[in-house]
């Protein structure tokens, strides 16, 4: 029932089952992310989309209790397979989270500290790397000037845009976003669209959103899940004009939801 | 505002380790602090640590107080603990003089065989009441009916209508077994006794309470508490320097000096510094009993 | 249409060198954590050991339930039920003296204090925590002591109830700060959902605000009644010592021993080897276990309520009972039949009667009130709980300030003691305190850290995960006097340390390593969790992610729990007394296998063994108090920085 959709494919679950403890939250994943693309991830709250999206990266190995079968490929390799150096796969699949959380630092330091942590000691390189990300981020212009002061001081669309300026000076290629606007005022919400707009030339992104308005707007691709199963996955317009299941049709139509 | 605070204390932390640790190295420049311990040269110099009982504790002392004035090389650690912490210590050798307020015991001996004991000195165990306690004197079967609970008033043994609390020293000190021994026999202490870990507990337990009645040593004899006479074949005896001396007070004994295998060095000296005529006068002063003499 | 992106980034790999290093670090913290282990199961094994004998040659009867406490009568009697008669009745009565102040001040604080009045009693009482215990015994020694023989008109003062207002005071300022913390830490919404039906304040309080903090004032009941079974010094000075049970057992003013007493007493003086030697051993065994045993009692109470209050797990009988209006009389009638009971054994029946009357009378009239009239009245009842808190806060400080004020001098400072400490000064006792303090905290402060990063940041929820923290609660437990009794036997005369700094050292920072592991795990866990998501997204490993995110923010956390332990540590006597303190010294130690002064030993033996050595007495309690409070007073000033900041946790 789920598509492979056209562009080439970076990450890729097959059969991928998830528990928490007892509970099952993914049941029988199979999913393809094509490269350089927008794809979104929707459903009613607690259908798993975030538990998947958390799969990408790995996430999940922080939730206790927490078991994983079935395969999740990124690039082809199996990041579940033991000895895989989850390290180097969240460098490369980077992660904006639902809710802004930049470190207690200042804005300069927050967005350095991924190359840092990855080795980078030169200024010269760090200064570039921070201005570029905050470019991309569509931030620089606000915080040009003070750069030293405190991210907790930036207010919540700012402080995401600054996660994402983050998650960009690593270079990733995936971003995975969990709801990253769902904290932020709709003007904030509009920047950050555009932004994912911006973003998707270089990167493919996959965003996890309760709000359909927003998938429909930003993604290429749509999956639909609710308890747990992958109900429909393909094109966002196919899905949202012409949805093939029934579930979807209703959930897109505000009969649930 | 936070990631300044939060970045300044991390360095801090480690300040506070690297601090702690400096101070740690005090140990090490302690001899910078005060002026390094110089002798006259020749003359005994060096670290000598005397322990255990609280009864030859000021006596130690002040021998110890004395020792260093005229030897300034030496550095003398008196510290107290009990009569078994300091022959314990000897044995283990982590001290060089033990003081003992009672002989070695069995178990002691047969631990560490080494050790000697010197006695330093006498001393006479007084009974002490308050000082507004009538009471003219006391017999030793009195003190003992006291002490087992068998007389609870004051008014039983000649004094006013009062109910009698007896304090005495913890049942491991070698002043109680002494008491035990001397004044108890095979009578044992009643267990509403109050228990003090010292002779100057006693002392200060039962300066306030007109009721109380204990037993120290001499040493700790003074105008806050008031000494019984004992009465001997129908006399009374007070306390004191001359009537232990003469052997006419009926509850003495010796206080020791212990070493393991000999003293040597400043512990030999300092033994010596003790029994010589300059340290038995400390030794009286202290309200104790020469043994020179 | 294949990207281009999959050929520019290969699949990563195995990771080599970084990953090695990752599982040193782990492997590390996971070291420290053993040590608390270690350090229990070593301490446990050896008091077991060491009392075996006693058990073995007495018989576990009558080592248990001997009634008679008398070592070198003949033939010599062991039995240890009197002195844990003691211990029961002092902390119970330090309980009964306690909880009801310290809970009505917690509420007056969290519920009904004006800013500015909470920000100066707050501080006040926890300083009243930094207060070292021998100080307490002293001042109970000098002035309880004196008080209670004169106005009860007794022949002495030295009794269950001397011990036990000294130990209720020395728990107040414990349960207050716990109770507190979980007073304020009922959501808002709480007290406005009760307060918009039309409660009143005083029913929000007794009905949302106090129920919700239960298990949270329960912990600190708890955690103060721990405190007292394990006090010493202060026990020791003012219960009298006498190893008898109290007949009838309400017989508040009769003197008793109590377990730490003994060791206390005992240690010192008694031949080692001997069988009274191993009996000590059983003695310091029982202790512990009874630690041990209110330890898990309330752990085992704290799980019920929580699982009760968050409505999972089965619903608790105890909180049912609690819950229930008719059992919540039972607490009160009871109350008032035990305060007839000791009335009765104090002053004969006359007082007993009225004493039951008036109880009786109280509870009649209480469901009579109107709301605002019981508003009132329990408001009433607070405020005056508070002032006695405060009072006897206030009588304390002024007491050892007033008189030891004339005794601070430039000399007494600087000089050495003389005159066994009559005259001369106390210089070598600071230096002392200093050394083995820093000594202690360079000791446990990597330990203690390593430890919670281990138990926060690299838990996995396994066996011996629930090992090493039982251990670190089992040694938080662990009576200080224990502590002492085990550096005595183990690095004193075991590995022939002597009675020295490095002995002291150990020892002090054995004692404080739960506290710093403890705070250290509550910092680290108060860091949002999305900041190690966030690092950790980025591609930092975890200890890039520990060392860079996580601790930065739990430093003033950390930092408070290293202050506290600190003040602790420069406070203990118990630990000390065996280990590392020499009475008197002229030269400062100059190496770690010297013995030092302390303070707290200086203050211990002049007050007991010093007649005539008042004045520098006092003077010794006032600098040591000032030295404790200097540390407090740094810790409660970090805090509020960090607070009034609303930054990182601590």
């Amino acid at each position: 029932m789920t598509g492979t959709p056209a562009p080439g494919t970076i990450i890729e679950t097959r059969g991928l089952d998830l528990w928490y403890g007892p509970c099952q939250a993914l049941k029988e994943i199979t999913i393809l992310i094509p490269a350089n693309r927008v794809t979104a991830l929707i459903g009613p709250s607690g259908c798993g989309k975030s538990t998947l999206l958390r799969c990408f990266n790995r996430m999940n190995d922080l939730v206790p209790d927490c078991r994983v079968a079935g395969l999740a490929l990124y690039h082809g390799a199996d990041i579940n397979a033991p000895g895989y150096d989850v390290v180097e796969l969240r460098k490369r699949v980077g992660m904006v989270f639902q809710k802004p959380n930049p470190f207690p630092k200042s804005i300069y330091e927050n967005v350095a500290y991924g190359p840092r942590i990855h080795g980078e000691r030169d200024r010269a390189t760090l200064d570039a790397v921070v201005e570029r990300s905050l470019r991309s981020a569509a931030l620089w212009d606000e915080v040009e000037d003070r750069l030293q002061e405190p991210a907790l001081g930036l207010s919540g669309g700012q402080q995401q845009r600054l996660c994402i300026a983050r998650t960009l000076a690593v270079e990733p290629d995936v971003i995975l976003m969990d709801e990253p606007c769902s904290a932020l005022d709709p003007i904030a919400t509009a920047k950050i669209e555009n932004l994912i707009d911006d973003l998707k030339k270089r990167y493919t992104v996959i965003i996890v959103t309760h709000n359909m308005q927003q998938a429909a707007r930003v993604s290429e691709f749509t999956g639909f899940m609710y308890l747990g199963e992958l109900v429909e996955y393909g094109e966002t317009l196919q899905v949202f004009e012409r949805p093939a299941e029934r579930l979807t049709e209703n959930y897109i139509t505000g009969r649930f939801g | 505002m936070q990631s300044h605070r939060s970045t300044l204390f991390l360095p801090g932390l480690a300040a506070v380790v690297i601090g702690a640790l400096l101070v740690a190295g005090c140990t090490g420049t302690g001899e910078t602090a005060t002026p390094a311990p110089t002798g006259p040269p020749g003359g005994p110099a060096g670290r000598l640590s005397v322990t255990g009982s609280t009864t030859v504790l000021p006596v130690a002392q002040a021998l110890a107080e004395r020792y260093m004035d005229l030897n300034s090389g030496a550095d003398i650690q008196v510290s107290g603990g009990g009569s078994s912490v300091g022959i314990a210590a000897v044995g283990e050798k982590t001290a060089e003089i033990g003081m003992a307020s009672r002989g070695l015991k069995d178990a002691e001996t047969a631990k560490y065989a080494a050790l000697e004991p010197v006695a330093i000195a006498r001393d006479g165990i007084a009974v002490i009441v308050h000082p507004s306690n009538a009471v003219a004197h006391l017999t030793l079967d009195q003190v003992r009916e006291i002490y087992a609970g068998n007389v609870t008033n004051w008014k039983d043994v000649g004094g006013q209508d009062r109910q009698i609390v007896a304090i005495g020293r913890d049942s491991a000190s070698g002043t109680r077994e002494f008491f035990t021994e001397k004044v108890m026999g095979t009578t044992s202490t009643t267990a509403t006794m109050l228990e003090k870990n010292s002779n100057g507990a006693i002392q200060s337990s039962v300066a306030p309470n007109p009721g109380a009645i204990g037993y120290v040593g001499l040493g700790y004899l003074d105008a806050t508490v008031r000494a019984v006479p004992l009465q001997v074949d129908g006399t009374a005896v007070e306390p004191s320097i001359e009537t232990v001396a003469d052997g006419r007070y009926p509850v003495a004994r010796e206080l020791y000096f212990v070493t393991s295998g000999g003293a040597t060095g400043l512990a030999q000296e300092f033994i010596a510094f003790a029994l010589s005529g300059e340290g038995q006068q400390i030794v009286e002063k202290e309200g104790f009993i020469p043994v020179a003499a | 249409m294949h990207p281009t992106s999959t050929a520019r980034l290969p699949a990563p790999a195995r990771a080599g060198r970084s990953h090695l290093e990752e599982h040193a670090i782990r492997a590390l913290w996971l070291a420290c954590a053993l040590v608390a282990v270690l350090a229990v199961g070593f301490i446990l094994a050896f008091l077991v050991v060491y009392g075996l004998p006693a058990f073995a040659e007495i018989g576990v009867l009558e080592v248990l339930l001997g009634d008679s406490w008398s070592p070198t009568a003949t033939p010599p009697a062991f039995g240890i039920l009197p002195l844990a008669v003691g211990t029961l009745l002092v902390t119970l009565g330090a309980m009964l003296f306690a909880v009801p102040l310290s809970v009505a001040t917690a509420i007056y604080l969290g519920e009904l204090a004006p800013p500015r009045v909470r920000n100066l009693v707050r501080p006040a009482i926890e300083l009243l925590a930094g207060i070292p215990s021998v100080v307490f015994g002293f001042f109970g020694l000098i002035v309880l002591v004196e008080w209670l023989r004169v106005s009860f008109a007794v022949p002495s003062g030295e009794s269950v109830l001397a011990g036990s207002l000294l130990l209720g005071v020395m728990t107040l300022p414990t349960i207050i700060s716990v109770s507190e913390d979980a007073i304020s830490s009922v959501p808002r919404e709480f007290r406005e959902g009760s307060l918009a039906l039309g409660a009143t304040r005083w029913q929000t309080i007794r009905r949302v605000v106090v129920p919700s903090a239960l298990p949270g004032v329960t912990a600190a009941i708890i955690l103060g009644m721990g405190r007292a079974i394990g006090e010493t010094m202060a026990v020791m000075m003012v219960t009298g010592n006498a190893a008898v049970i109290p007949s009838p057992i309400t017989d508040v003013l009769s003197p008793v021993r109590t377990l730490t007493g003994t060791l206390g007493i005992e240690m010192g003086e008694v031949a080692i080897g001997s069988l009274h030697y191993h009996a000590l051993f059983a003695v310091a065994t029982v202790l512990l276990v009874i630690t041990l045993a209110v330890n898990l009692g309330a752990s085992a109470i704290l799980r019920r309520l929580n699982a009760s209050a968050t409505g999972r797990g089965s619903p608790s009988r105890l909180a049912a009972v609690l819950g229930r209006p008719r059992a919540g009389m039972a607490v009160p009638v009871l109350a008032a039949v035990l305060a007839a009971a000791v009335a009765h054994s104090v002053g004969g029946l006359l007082p007993a009667l009225a004493v039951f009357a008036a109880g009786l009378l109280l509870l009649a009239a209480v469901p009579r009130l109107s709301r605002n009239q019981a508003e009132k009245a329990a408001f009433l009842l607070l405020y005056l709980a508070v002032a006695a808190v405060v009072a006897i806060l206030a009588i304390i400080l002024l007491d050892i300030v007033s008189k030891g004020l004339p005794a601070l001098s430039w000399e007494f400072l600087t000089g050495s003691p003389r005159d066994l400490g009559r005259a001369g000064g106390i210089f070598p006792a600071i230096v002392g305190t200093l050394c083995l303090v820093a000594g202690a905290i360079a000791l446990a402060l990597p330990l203690g850290v390593g430890a919670a990063i281990h138990l926060a940041e690299y838990r996995r929820e396994n066996r011996l995960t629930r090992l090493i923290r039982s251990g670190v609660d089992l040694l938080n437990g662990t009576p200080s006097i224990v502590f002492g009794l085990f550096g005595f036997t183990f690095f004193v005369l075991y590995l022939e340390f002597g009675v020295s700094m490095l002995a002291g050292q150990v020892t002090l920072g054995l004692m404080v390593l739960p506290t710093i592991i403890r705070t250290t795990e509550e910092a680290l866990r108060q860091v949002p969790q999305g900041l190690r998501e966030g690092s950790l997204a980025l591609g930092a490993t975890q200890w890039q992610t520990v060392r860079r995110v996580v601790l930065p923010p739990a430093a003033p956390g950390i930092l408070t729990g290293t202050i506290l332990s600190v003040g602790r540590a420069a406070g203990e006597t118990a630990p000390i007394l065996f280990t590392a303190a020499v009475f008197s010294q002229r030269h400062l130690p100059s190496s770690l296998l010297d013995p030092v002064m302390a303070l707290p030993y200086h203050l211990f033996v002049l007050a007991t063994n010093v007649p005539g050595a008042q004045q520098n007495t006092y003077g010794t309690a006032l600098v040591l108090i000032l030295l404790v409070g200097a540390v407090y007073a740094v810790t409660i000033a970090v805090r509020a920085r960090y607070r009034a900041a609303g930054g990182a946790p601590g």
